[in-house]
């Protein structure tokens, strides 16, 4: 089974975010918990966590890239 | 934007957050955590703490460092005390930090809600401890009064920055009524530890950090918090520098040596972050 993971809403006012990093590649194993992409926003850089483990299938966006919020980032092959 | 340093990454997982994100919305409540956008929210909420801001969510200041909106605020919810004590226990928290926008409007500047917020907890949650982190209530001792005689554990006030740059960065407070509200507090009740913080990277040189320090311990200050400016947007003061973390341990370093009881000093530390440690470091003072 698929599942997308999307841009976090990480504060109200949160329209996009520019996905600076990726910190898994396609094909590669990923465990709950583990950062996927980091986010940089005015104050920090957010690493955030896959909430399931899977197989990162797909990256859907380039570092660099800005992404709205809720918008499919990564396909994740659940086990 | 300028890229940031390596120790300002921090970790970020959507359904850790939204669990206390619900509670919140749920009793009505707003953290500081969300209002200021916190960059350690992520952790605290995962780690099921938040740092409650009673009296609602916009602020009739307008400091420069600060991503809490200024707005018109209404009337203090007569409920919120009883919320708070709700979330603090279905939290398990056993340590609580409350703080406020600054309500200028108000004739106690919000004292008597916060007297009402820690008495509330004391019923639903004994044994809980409770800080208290207030605005400057403009100096008004009548009100701090208040505030004391509801015993809070801590008695938190940050002053924020150093001296020189007051003005610049908060221009409706000032630096000599900020070491008054800790210096009167600790001098009414010595018991309550007084507690108080400031930012690093608004354009502060070390000599007025080590005033800075100099002045706040002189009030009797027990908790000192020292931790990065991040700012919160283009429109806010401007960043003058990411000091590193070798900076912060020698501040540490120099806080200790001038005779503060507990220091937390970091770029990630914030008023009340992992504020529970400061207090057992502490508590065996009085």
């Amino acid at each position: 089974m698929e599942k997308k993971i999307t841009m976090p809403k990480l504060r109200p006012e949160m329209r996009s975010g520019v996905l600076c990093a990726w910190l898994k590649e396609e094909g590669e194993t990923v465990t709950a918990g583990e950062p996927l992409f980091e986010i940089e926003t005015d104050k920090v850089v957010n690493q955030i966590e896959a909430t399931e483990s899977g197989v990162l299938k797909k990256q859907l966006f380039e570092e660099g890239d800005t992404v709205d919020v809720e918008t499919a980032v990564a396909v994740l092959e659940m086990k | 934007m300028e890229r940031k340093p390596e120790w300002l990454k921090v970790r970020y997982n959507q359904d850790a957050v939204n669990e206390v994100a619900e509670l919140m919305r749920d009793l009505k409540l707003n953290t500081v955590c969300k209002e200021a956008n916190c960059p350690n929210l992520g952790e605290c909420y995962r780690k099921h703490t938040a740092t409650f801001m009673i009296l609602g969510s916009a602020c009739t200041r307008n400091c420069r460092f600060c991503n809490v909106t200024t707005g018109h605020p209404l009337p203090p919810d007569p409920d919120e005390p009883r919320h708070v004590a709700e979330a603090a226990k279905k939290l398990g928290l056993r340590h609580v930090v409350l703080t406020c926008p600054t309500r200028d409007d108000l004739p106690d500047g919000g004292a008597e809600q916060f007297a009402n917020t820690v008495r509330a907890i004391r019923e639903l949650c004994p044994g809980t401890t409770v800080e208290t982190l207030i605005s400057d209530m403009q100096g008004d001792t009548a009100a701090l009064d208040v505030v004391l005689a509801a015993q809070p554990d801590v008695l938190n006030h940050n002053v924020e920055t150093v001296k020189e740059l007051q003005q610049a960065v908060r221009s409706k407070a000032t630096y000599d009524r900020s070491l008054f509200v800790l210096r009167y507090c600790k001098e009414k009740d010595p018991t309550i530890l007084t507690k108080t913080g400031f930012m690093v990277g608004l354009g502060e040189t070390d000599e007025q950090i080590a005033a800075l320090m100099d002045d706040v311990l002189d009030t009797g200050c027990d908790i000192l918090t020292i931790g990065q400016y991040l700012q919160p947007s283009p429109k806010h003061y401007p960043l003058a520098r990411y000091a590193t973390p070798e900076d912060f341990a020698r501040y540490k370093q120099m806080a200790l040596d001038k005779g503060f009881h507990h220091v937390a000093s970091a770029p990630l530390a914030r008023s009340s972050y992992r504020a529970w440690e400061a207090l057992e470091d502490v508590h065996d003072l009085y």
